[in-house]
Parts: C-alpha cells; sequence; structure tokens
C-alpha cells in the first residue's frame, strides 16, 4: 500500500511537470486531469474520502469546461505535444533543476515512508474529514459566508470583464 | 460600469483589505489577499480598450502567482513548525518564499516590472487604488512577519528599489509611469526600515498615502495623463498647479514639505542603528527621483509653452476641484511642523 | 523530507517554474495556476489528518472555492483579450512595455 501510494505521488509529480513543460493546451489538460485523478486516489487511499470526492467532481468538471474553452479560442493548426522538441527541452531542463534541488540540498529521506491515514487517531464514528466539513455550516459558517461571497464577486466580475455584446460580438476597441 | 457591480466591487476592497489587515491567521489572509485581487480586476479592464486588457491579465497572473507563493510558504511553515499564526512564521525556507512573494504583491525592486504597465493601462483612479489601497495588505503582512524575516535580503530589496524606481523613472514621459517609479522608491524606503521600526514604516505608508493621493487627484482633475499635456494644464486650472507643484517637491521631500518627515526619521533611525552606509546610499538615491519631481514641477507651473489659443484662460468652465483634492493638498503641504504629535500618535 | 512532502512539494515548484517561463498561450499560464492550487490542495486537505485536527478540514474547501474564483476570472479575461486582440498569445500583450 505504501509503494502503491509513493506511486501516485510520483505519477502527481509526472502531471504537473506534463502541465509545466509548455505543450499546446490541449495538452496540458490532459496532464492537469492525470494530476488530479492522481490526487484524489492518494487521498482517497489515506482515507479522506469526502474531499477527495469534492476534488474529483469539482475538478474534473471544471476541467471539461477548460478543454472546451481551449478548444474553442486557442485552437493551434499544428499542436505540440511531449515528443515535440521544443516541449520536450522544457521538460528536460524542468528536470534537471529538481534533480539538482534534490541533490545539492540533500533533502529527500527515502526511508521515511510511514503513512499516517485518517484513523491514525483511532476508529470514530463519524470520519474526520466528514466532521470537519460539517463544521463548516456551525462554526465555521464565517468562512462559509467568506466564500459565497467570493463567488457572488466573480459573478459581478466576469459579468465586468465580458461585457459588451451590444457591440457585436468581436469587439475591436 | 453598472451600480450594482460598482457597489458589490467596492463593497470587496473594503471587506478584502480589513480581512487581511485584521486577521491573524494565513489563510485568512490568504482570503482577504484573493478577494482584493479579484475586486480590483473590473476597475483596471473598466475602459475595455485593449490596454486595459492587458494591464489586468498582467496584473491577475502576477497577483495570483504571488498569493498562491504566499499559501505555499505559510503551508511549509505549518508542516514544519505545526502554526499557521502570521506572526509565527520560523521556518527559514517558508520566510524566504514570503519574502519574495510579498515582494511581488508590492512590486518590490527585482519583482518591480508589472507595476508600471498596470499602473499606464488603467485610469488615474484606479491607479491611484493600485498604488496605494492594494499596497496595504501586503505592507501589514511583512509588518506582522517583520521579526522573522531576514535583515540583509529586505535591505538589498530596499536599496535596489530606490535604485530602479528613481533610475527607470529618469526617462519616462507619462505621469503614470513615473509616479509608479515613484512608488517603488518609496517602497525601498518602506522596506529598509521596517526591522528597525515597524511604526516608522506605517508612518511612511500613510504619508506617501496623502502625498500620492493629492498628486493623482489633481493630475486626475485636468486629465494630465503626459508631460506635454501638463505643460497646457496651467490653462485649466492655474491654482490647482500652483499647489501641484508644491506637492509633487513634498513627494520629492524637500524640507519644510510633508514628505521630508518620514524621510528624516529614517535617516535618523538608521544612523541609531548604526547604518550609516546604508542611509547614505538611499539618501543619494532619492536624489534621482528628485530631478523627476522637478522636471514635473518644472512643466507644471514654471513653463510657459506655445499655446493654441491666444487667451490665457480656456473659455469654457471645467469643474471646480472637489473638497478631497484640497484637504489632501493642505495635508501634504502644511504636515511637517506636526511631527512630533503624529510620531507619538502611531 | 518524507517522499510524500518531495513530490508535492516538487509538483508546486514545477508549476511555478512553468508559469515563471515562456507561455505560449494565457490559457496554459492558467493551466499552471490551476496545477500550483492543485499540488496546495492536496497538503492542506492531509495536514488535518497528520495532526488531528478535524476542524481544518474546511481550509481545502475554501481553498477550492476560491480558485473555482481564480479559474472563472482568468478565463472570463481570456475571453476578453480574445475580443480585443484576436489570440490568446502572451506575445501579443505587448502595448505597455517601457
Amino acid at each position: 500500500m505504501t509503494y502503491f501510494v509513493i506511486f501516485l505521488g510520483v505519477s502527481f509529480i509526472l502531471g504537473a511537470l506534463a502541465v509545466a513543460s509548455n505543450p499546446s493546451p490541449y495538452y496540458g489538460v490532459v496532464g492537469l486531469v492525470l494530476a488530479s485523478v492522481v490526487g484524489c486516489g492518494w487521498l482517497m487511499s489515506l482515507g479522506v474520502s469526502f474531499i477527495s470526492l469534492a476534488l474529483f467532481m469539482i475538478y474534473l468538471g471544471g476541467m471539461l469546461v477548460v478543454f472546451v474553452y481551449s478548444v474553442s479560442l486557442a485552437a493551434d493548426p499544428y499542436p505540440e505535444a511531449w515528443g515535440d522538441w521544443g516541449v520536450m527541452g522544457y521538460g528536460l531542463g524542468l528536470v534537471l533543476v529538481v534533480v539538482l534541488g534534490v541533490v545539492w540540498g540533500e533533502a529527500i529521506d527515502f526511508w521515511e515512508v510511514g503513512v499516517v491515514t485518517v484513523d491514525g487517531g483511532g476508529v470514530s464514528l463519524v470520519r474526520l474529514d466528514f466532521s470537519g466539513v460539517a463544521v463548516l455550516y456551525s462554526y465555521g459558517v464565517g468562512l462559509f459566508l467568506v466564500a459565497g461571497w467570493g463567488l457572488l464577486l466573480v459573478l459581478f466580475v466576469v459579468l465586468e470583464l465580458v461585457r459588451g455584446l451590444s457591440r457585436g460580438a468581436i469587439r475591436a476597441v | 460600469m453598472n451600480p450594482h457591480a460598482k457597489l458589490i466591487i467596492s463593497l470587496s476592497l473594503i471587506t478584502g483589505t480589513t480581512i487581511t489587515i485584521s486577521s491573524n491567521h494565513w489563510i485568512m489572509a490568504w482570503t482577504g489577499l484573493e478577494i482584493n485581487t479579484l475586486a480590483i480586476i473590473p476597475l483596471i479592464s473598466k475602459s475595455h480598450h485593449p490596454r486595459a486588457i492587458e494591464a489586468s491579465i498582467k496584473y491577475f497572473l502576477t497577483q495570483s502567482a504571488a498569493s498562491a507563493l504566499i499559501l505555499f510558504s505559510s503551508m511549509i511553515n505549518a508542516w514544519s513548525t505545526g502554526q499557521w499564526d502570521i506572526t509565527q512564521l520560523n521556518n527559514p525556507v517558508s520566510c524566504l518564499m514570503m519574502t519574495m512573494a510579498i515582494a511581488i504583491k508590492l512590486g518590490l525592486a527585482p519583482f518591480h516590472f508589472w507595476f508600471p504597465e498596470v499602473l499606464q493601462g488603467s485610469s488615474l483612479t484606479t491607479a491611484l487604488l493600485l498604488s496605494t489601497l492594494m499596497k496595504l495588505p501586503p505592507t501589514i503582512l511583512l509588518l506582522l512577519t517583520s521579526q522573522s524575516l531576514n535583515p540583509s535580503l529586505l535591505t538589498l530589496l530596499a536599496i535596489s528599489s530606490a535604485v530602479l524606481g528613481g533610475w527607470m523613472g529618469l526617462n519616462q514621459t507619462q505621469t503614470r509611469k513615473i509616479l509608479a517609479f515613484s512608488s517603488i522608491s518609496h517602497l525601498g524606503w518602506m522596506i529598509v526600515i521596517i526591522i528597525y521600526n515597524p511604526k516608522l514604516t506605517l508612518l511612511t505608508f500613510i504619508i506617501y498615502t496623502t502625498l500620492t493621493s493629492a498628486v493623482f487627484l489633481s493630475l486626475n482633475q485636468s486629465k494630465i495623463l503626459k508631460l506635454s499635456t501638463m505643460l497646457i494644464s496651467w490653462t485649466k486650472t492655474p491654482m490647482l498647479n500652483a499647489t501641484l507643484m508644491l506637492t509633487l517637491l513634498s513627494l520629492a521631500g524637500l524640507p519644510p514639505l510633508t514628505g521630508f518627515m518620514p524621510k528624516w526619521l529614517i535617516i535618523q533611525e538608521l544612523t541609531k542603528q548604526e547604518m550609516t552606509p546604508t542611509a547614505t546610499i538611499i539618501t543619494l538615491l532619492s536624489l534621482l527621483g528628485l530631478f523627476f519631481y522637478l522636471r514635473l514641477a518644472y512643466h507644471s507651473t514654471i513653463t510657459l509653452p506655445p499655446n493654441t489659443s491666444n487667451h490665457m484662460k480656456l473659455w469654457y468652465t471645467n469643474k471646480t476641484p472637489n473638497t478631497s483634492t484640497a484637504i489632501l493638498t493642505t495635508l501634504s503641504t502644511l504636515l511637517l511642523p506636526l511631527s512630533p504629535l503624529i510620531i507619538t500618535m502611531t | 523530507m518524507s517522499p510524500f512532502h518531495f513530490s508535492f512539494y516538487t509538483a508546486f515548484t514545477l508549476s511555478s517554474l512553468g508559469l515563471a517561463f515562456h507561455r505560449t498561450h494565457f490559457i496554459s499560464a492558467l493551466l499552471c495556476l490551476e496545477s500550483m492550487m492543485l499540488s496546495m490542495f492536496i497538503p492542506l486537505s492531509l495536514w488535518p489528518i497528520e495532526n488531528l485536527t478535524p476542524s481544518f478540514t474546511l481550509v481545502p474547501i475554501l481553498m477550492l472555492a476560491f480558485s473555482a474564483c481564480e479559474a472563472g476570472t482568468g478565463l472570463a479575461m481570456l475571453v476578453a483579450s480574445t475580443r480585443t486582440h484576436g489570440s490568446d498569445h502572451l506575445h501579443t500583450l505587448n502595448l505597455l512595455q517601457c
């Protein structure tokens, strides 16, 4: 199980690398989807089921929207995947930076692989993350209101930013 | 802009600033910063001109990357110490990253490239907001964490801001860019003292806010966006131009005016801390700033360029300067005798 | 630093480096931002497990809400820049340089 979680961690890094190495946006979305699915699996294998579920639903739903956007607005005639030389150069450069950081910092201890799961504090009636998220409706209602205010604000921000349909679909100035 | 949207946005600006400056948990500080960033974006892109959109994109990318860095460095701190308290920033790596992230947010010197461009793309009132209100939360975060930050790094940031703010402002003809570089060099003065006397940083911030608000509002009165417009602006509001000269000299920090007070106090405090070389360097660097302030002042009052009309005064009447311009101009010229009172208050 | 810490620190570093270097498309920069947020979400949700503080579990949800806000604003600016500049290439944003 521990090795499976380590495998998920490595796949998570690979997902981030796939986004960071500047491919065409279609493929970048694929990297982000890989990272989010692997992240869900990671949280799930440690027992954080509710937050993992929220991540899965919201992130993959959001990624679908981003994918449609990128197809509609950022259409490249010749999309670059990771086999392309430029993208591969970026990827190798980033890997080199990470390897240099690890070697130079000597920070990583490969033998410290103990995993703390959600049941680390003993088995209880309600799982830890369930009870934690439920606090959002009682003591944490301030945070709930702040998040709601932020989403309302974004509604108005988006409306103000994309206004201008009255002057035609494509606005010259 | 739609009045409902304007209401929501101005409320959010106030809310975000208040949340950040009154929080003691990193998550809430981050939340306030995010709300602030999201709320200012429609104000920057208000005119929907390509330049405005470009300014808002640049602002968004830098600010959201910087706030992600803030959250990440506080998270490193929490993983290593178990603390989410703002004042308990003990991990050295997270201190370093936090200094960088706040420098990006404020526009301190090696990370300042976004600031003049964003100011150039937005209107004068939004530029005023960007250089005063939007700098308050990061400054407060820097004040709260100032005990654990690295002094030599901060001094380096401060001196490089003073250098670049003065130097890059020399070649500009656009008033918003000149004021952006002046803001960068003033930030250098704020940061150089933050370890030794955080109250002085706050005092400098307040005085700088007063001065730059007076300048921005005076410029907005006659719509001065570049030096050539400034040359003929005396035909619109002659009296305001005379006070604009005084305000600009006060921003430069010349002795009988208000702007001298923070510089005086900072130099005194630095010499008390036996940092005379730093004080000398930063004082000499403010001469670079003095050059472009003097040029602005010269263009605003002393020159009489060839004018298009034969009349001395434009025949159409401008709207009269509003009360806040008058109050801020008065404050920014006459406050120096009150400095003992102000020092004891802060 | 255990391998788990290593993996999310590295993921964050990689995606922030990717944002800092040259990007062709604006949406590609937005993807990097999202990836930064994702690689902060995982450790933020593991922190309460490690430290047995259930009430901290609501923080990743809050963070997810605000990263959704950022993504929404970013996509709106993508639309706006496509309308004004004709594309979302970042090298077209050169009107304001000194």
